[in-house]
């Protein structure tokens, strides 16, 4: 999976590309703990726009940033939900956990 | 005899060795197999520069044995010597059953390309002419060590990874053997139901779980911990306790759910997780009654194969939100057809072809409908996963509860006789309890109630009567008495829903009333009796009226209100309502008292 991360006024938007599944820990954890260092990011967006596969080991990191973010005073939402993804995160009922945008 | 060439060689070689490489931390033992003194004497001083050890063979045959006694790293060997020659030589230790990668670097003074080719046909690494610079021999041994210490850290690495797979197989016979007995319950051999669990590794990560719950009402769980294998069926395992306990004391489901989270959610980190669904099928009132949080729907369907009913996840899994937040708010629905409730894994709808499309929710309905009778139903169901999967491995744990929800015309309860009580074993035993609006709020009375009274030998055999009898008189003092709900409202179409919606929102607003319970365990002439009373704070109803003529309430009415005080009468020997309605008293037989054997015989030594 690729992530492009994207700061913008405050907001850290992490933008996934491809599989996001138990081999893209280490690359997700960079990726966002980088935002969750920087004093100037308030809120992370996760971008699924181009997300074909989604695992439970993803949600798994997706609650894992939310703990984080939530000790680290950020806010952290999910946006371009589609297809399969937004069938998985409808089911876990993530939009009771997560701010969803589109 | 020293040569002096050689001598002179060694001393500039040593001015040119720098200090980082004139001792290779990795230190070789080397074979020199040479029938010629002094080329043996040039490779021991290069060799023990850099800081290896060596030892000497002086023809093929002793080549041989040395190779075999000293397992060395490294070989350097002479062609033309006495007895077997190096080539030979060289042939039979390859010969040898060999557990490292040894190089042998033929060192010969034949330097034809045929000598060279039938030296590395034998089963040599490579060919040095003599006589060779000691410039050369060191980097020739330092590019060997370079290699012998890759191959060697492989090696480890293969070793270690050997020993890593043993113990994981280890782990994983320990982790199906707990699994299988932690889940191996009488329940889920209950005539009702069918199940299957496909594990995509050893041994698979969902959980199923069944058991009675007192009153004869079915209880289910299927969990499905994030991952598989042993790490996934690990964070279910805590599950089975919480969830037979339960069950068996009676809690309504909302509280099984709440104590699951709050079990998870204290013992697993943030990023694992176990969805659930949670299911009670109550044959008796006709409701199937389910939580479910991230698993696919759970499905009921009808003999036609239609879905009547469906219960899609309402919830996060299990093990995510804090007690304060977390909802056991289930969804109870009355049927009014027999047919089939299904609950199932994602690895189900998950589970994918070669195309990579997934089975679906209505793949799995599509199965199922294919048969109108339960069996062939299931068995659709196995063969149709079977067929889609194409005989590829399913990615994810596959699972799968269904149950054969009957409706039964007569609900008649046969409960085994009791045994007798000794009249010497048997103590009168009273307990008065009160509860308040603000516990009422809360406290699951019943089953509370019901884990102090069962306590007592002579009660345990009585469980499931005394469930239905206090569940009956429990919730007529609550729901009407308390919260002025009207049974009537159950009679319309999806009236039963409205009922247990209002039920809970008037529950939450509730700041008065209170209830009273008072049992006394006693004897009665020659039985043992125990004597229930409720009262309420509420206005109480006309109980003449109302109940004066039990054989005027048709069979549908009595489905919907009257069976409850029904049901009563016919487990105990007396109900009496008085006050303005607001006061029950029933009298439940427990059992005939009898003399004891040692007061029998007394008796006759007395004669």
């Amino acid at each position: 999976m690729q992530i492009t991360l994207d700061v913008t006024a405050g907001k850290a938007v992490l933008s996934l590309d491809g599989r996001f599944d138990f081999h893209s820990h280490r690359d997700f954890r960079t990726a966002y703990e980088g935002a969750l260092a920087d004093p100037a990011v308030r809120e992370i967006v996760i971008n699924f726009q181009k997300v074909d596969y989604l695992d439970s080991s993803a949600l798994g990191m997706l609650l894992l940033l939310r703990e984080k973010s939530e000790s680290a005073g950020k806010a952290v939402s999910l946006s371009g939900l589609q297809g399969m993804v937004k069938q998985v995160l409808e089911i876990a009922n993530f939009g009771k956990l997560f701010a969803v945008h589109g | 005899m020293v040569d002096p060439l050689t001598q002179t060689d060694l001393r500039q070689s040593s001015s040119l060795l720098n200090p980082g490489e004139s001792v290779s931390t990795f230190s070789l033992k080397i074979l020199i197999a040479d029938d010629t003194p002094i080329n043996v004497k040039q490779l021991e001083v290069v060799a023990a520069r850099l800081g290896h050890r060596t030892v000497v063979a002086y023809d093929g045959a002793a080549a041989l044995a040395a190779f075999q006694a000293e397992a060395p790293d490294l070989v350097f060997m002479d062609i033309m010597m006495p007895g077997m020659d190096g080539i030979s030589a060289v042939r039979k230790i390859r010969e040898l059953p060999a557990e490292k990668w040894t190089p042998i670097i033929f060192y010969s003074a034949l330097d034809r390309m045929q000598d060279i080719v039938s030296g590395l046909e034998a089963g040599g690494d490579d060919y040095l002419a003599k006589p060779a610079s000691t410039q050369l021999l060191k980097a020739k041994i330092n590019s060997y060590a370079r290699q012998i210490a890759l191959q060697s850290k492989l090696q480890d690495y293969a070793e270690e990874l050997a020993r890593w797979r043993e113990d994981s197989e280890e782990q994983t016979r320990l982790g199906a053997h707990v699994m299988a007995r932690l889940t191996d319950a009488a329940g889920l051999r209950d005539p009702m139901l069918r199940s299957f669990n496909l594990p995509a590794e050893t041994f698979s990560g969902d959980l199923l779980c069944a058991a009675r719950a007192p009153g004869d009402v079915l209880n289910l769980l299927l969990a499905d911990a994030a991952g598989h294998g042993l790490a996934a069926a690990l964070s279910a395992m805590p599950l089975t306790q919480a969830f037979y306990s339960m069950t068996a004391k009676g809690f309504p489901l909302a509280s099984i759910a709440e104590e699951l989270n709050r079990k998870l959610k204290a013992i697993l980190p943030a990023d694992r997780f176990v969805a659930a669904t949670l299911a009670s099928v109550d044959v008796r009132n006709r409701t199937v009654e389910v939580w479910n949080g991230g698993n696919p729907d759970a499905l009921f369907l009808n003999v036609h194969g239609e879905v009547a009913m469906r219960w899609p996840s309402r919830h996060p899994p299990l093990g995510i939100l804090p007690e304060s937040v977390f909802s056991g708010v289930s969804e109870t629905v009355v049927f009014q057809e027999p047919g089939d409730l299904i609950l199932s894994s994602d690895g189900l709808t998950e589970a994918e072809n070669q195309a990579g499309a997934w089975l679906g929710i209505n793949g799995v309905i599509d199965l199922l409908g294919g048969s109108r009778e339960t069996d062939a139903r299931f068995k659709g169901l196995l063969d149709g996963v079977d067929q889609h999967l194409q005989g590829e491995p399913a990615r994810d744990d596959i699972s799968c509860l269904m149950v054969a929800v009957p409706i039964e015309r007569r609900r008649e309860f046969r409960f085994s006789a009791p045994k007798l009580i000794n009249q010497s074993q048997f103590a009168e035993w009273r307990l008065d309890l009160s509860y308040s609006a603000q516990e009422l709020r809360y406290i699951d009375v019943v089953p509370a109630v019901l884990g102090l009274a069962t306590q007592l030998q002579a009660l345990k055999e009585h469980q499931g009567a005394l469930f239905l009898v206090l569940s009956e008189l429990f919730n007529n003092a609550l729901d009407h008495g308390l919260l002025g709900l009207d049974s009537i409202t159950k009679s319309w179409i999806g009236g039963f829903e409205i009922y247990m919606q209002q039920r809970a929102e008037r529950l939450a607003r509730l700041t008065e009333g209170r209830i009273d319970l008072s049992f006394l365990l006693h004897q009665d002439e020659a039985r043992a009796v125990l004597d229930i009373s409720l009262n309420d704070s509420g206005p109480g109803f006309d109980f003449n009226s109302r109940l004066g003529d039990q054989a005027a309430l048709s069979e549908s009415n009595d489905q919907v209100f009257g069976r409850g005080i029904g049901l009563v009468r016919s487990l105990c020997d007396q109900v009496i309502y008085s006050g303005t309605g607001n006061k029950v008293w029933c009298r439940y037989v427990v059992s005939d008292l009898v003399q004891d054997q040692v007061g029998a015989s007394a008796d006759l030594t007395g004669l």
